[in-house]
């Protein structure tokens, strides 16, 4: 099923951080410069095609300092990042766990794999009502949108880190019986250093489908965090104050995207080859 | 004088996908103490595998192999491989790398500082402890193969095509520095090749290999005295005779 993309997301994931790593001052200028002509030409000609709709960047500007000064913004944002934050706690243990034991034992690959692949291959947002009306409607705590966002952001860590797994170089596994390692030092030596690129290119994807399952949870169960500010200016077509909490979440996966990128960095430095 | 057989294979079978391939049948072989023995043969003819048996790596279909007298079952700490490939961790630094057999047997940290600092610098990769294998050219890659496998101070080094991916001249380099450190101390080895000079270079005996089923052809002794060099063994007179020989056993093979 969906190995073979899992496994070229991965790749690509890296070779893109491998590339965006070697930036030149002329790549960051032209990439500046495309930034300021779209914002230029939304601030002074989108107002001209639709005054109501093209709200300019410099109102949305103004609208994020309205609604900060309302509190409403940080209440929202509080909301909407704790619930991402534990949806991505349960997906990053449970993907990790299940990925690395049924990367490892064929019985349990086995067992999970045509689950795995019918999930992952049923667009997420189908199942966001069953998540609903499992958690019940009178429940109206963060618990069915911190199941959202667990399952929107599992599977990409998961097949991830068990494609790592299945992907250990046979020749090391044989170096390392060569040298009769032991079971234990087999992993920490061998499969989780090796696993470990994999895993993390998981984990950037699952930050933007999280946050998809976020938005859309607000969306769906029970209007709140940023999502309800999304709807709420929307209905009162103040689209200036709608699109602040769009570019807060679009900042929040920029920025926890770039983070994740910096801990492959550190972790594994080994990627950081030149040619 | 009796002669101590460190390496027996008797009668060593195995065989490949569920016994519809017979890699070799029967293989007689005797490693002496100290001695330097090539195996050569043509490509795919089975000497990784014979090697990999040696070691304990795989297991045979009938027959045995002894090392010291009792039947290898899995690797010892007393033997140690340089794998053609290299096979060093990627994640690990050349310091962790050449010291990497030592960790897993639980040396001590002093013994395993003092070990790696030494066979690093005996393989002259002084300056690069902290560098990680990418960093490293093919030849230097396998420097690094070479100082783990010796940091074991092992009594049997196992040699799978050490030199076989790296470019001519690089090759030489190692096959000098190899046979430098080897008759510095000599130790129990067992060289896979296919190339019939490194064998005569390298070699106090050559085993020529048959194509698949392998069979010993012959085992001739190379008298080339040492301390050889690369350009001492060519040199030598019967280094074009030997060759010639070796050509002929793994020609008239190939024809037939």
């Amino acid at each position: 099923m969906t190995i073979r993309e899992a496994q070229a997301t991965a790749a690509s994931a890296v070779v893109a951080r491998r590339r965006a790593g070697r930036l030149h001052l002329s790549d960051w200028a032209v990439r500046l410069g495309s930034v300021a002509l779209v914002l230029g030409l939304w601030e002074f000609a989108g107002p001209r095609l639709n005054p109501l709709i093209l709200r300019p960047p410099s109102a949305i500007f103004r609208a994020f300092f309205e609604l900060v000064g309302t509190g409403e913004l940080q209440e929202a944002f509080g909301q909407s990042l704790r619930e991402f934050a534990a949806g991505m706690a349960i997906a990053l243990v449970a993907g990790i766990l299940i990925g690395v034991a049924s990367g490892r034992n064929r019985f349990i690959y086995n067992a999970i794999d045509p689950i795995v692949g019918a999930l992952y291959s049923t667009p997420s947002v189908a199942l966001v009502p069953l998540i609903s009306v499992a958690f019940g409607r009178a429940a109206m705590g963060d618990e069915p949108r911190i199941a959202t966002v667990a399952l929107f952001a599992i599977f990409p860590i998961l097949i991830n880190t068990q494609q790592g797994v299945r992907n250990v170089d046979q020749s090391l596994l044989e170096v390392a019986r060569a040298f009769s390692s032991s079971e234990r030092r087999l992993w920490t030596d061998v499969i989780l250093p090796s696993a470990t690129p994999f895993v993390l290119a998981g984990v950037r994807l699952a930050i933007g489908r999280g946050l998809i399952g976020m938005i859309v949870a607000e969306f769906l169960i029970g209007l709140v965090g940023l999502g309800y500010l999304i709807i709420a200016y929307e209905n009162v077509f103040r689209i200036d104050r709608m699109f602040v909490p769009v570019v807060v979440v679009s900042a929040m996966g920029i920025l926890l995207m770039s983070f994740v990128q910096w801990i492959e960095g550190r972790v594994a430095p080994w990627l950081r080859r030149e040619q | 004088m009796s002669v101590i057989v460190r390496i027996a294979v008797e009668h060593a079978t195995k065989r490949y996908s569920a016994g519809s391939v017979t890699v070799f049948e029967g293989l007689e072989l005797a490693v002496r103490d100290r001695e330097a023995v090539c195996i050569l043969g043509p490509s795919g003819c089975g000497k990784t595998t014979l090697l990999r048996c040696m070691h304990g790596l795989v297991g045979l279909d009938a027959g045995r192999i002894a090392i010291d007298g009792s039947s290898v079952t899995s690797p010892r700490r007393n033997v140690a491989m340089v794998f053609q490939h290299f096979g060093l961790m990627p994640w690990m630094r050349v310091r962790e790398n050449v010291g990497y057999g030592l960790a897993l047997a639980g040396t001590p940290r002093a013994t395993l500082d003092e070990r790696v600092s030494r066979y690093t610098d005996m393989v002259g990769l002084n300056g690069f402890e902290r560098a990680y294998p990418y960093q490293l050219s093919g030849g230097m890659q396998q420097r690094v193969g070479l100082a783990r496998a010796l940091s074991m101070e092992p009594e049997i080094l196992l040699m799978d095509e050490p030199f076989g991916s790296l470019d001519a001249q690089t090759r030489e380099i190692l096959q000098d520095e190899l046979l430098h450190i080897y008759q510095g101390h000599p130790r129990t080895m067992v060289f896979i090749t296919h190339s019939i000079e490194e064998a005569i270079a390298i070699g106090d005996r050559i085993v020529v290999l048959s194509a698949r089923p392998a069979r010993v052809r012959e085992i001739m002794t190379v008298d080339i005295p040492r301390p050889r060099t690369v350009a001492s063994v060519v040199a030598h007179p019967r280094f074009v005779e030997l060759r010639d020989h070796c050509w002929r056993l793994l020609r008239e093979r190939a024809v037939a």
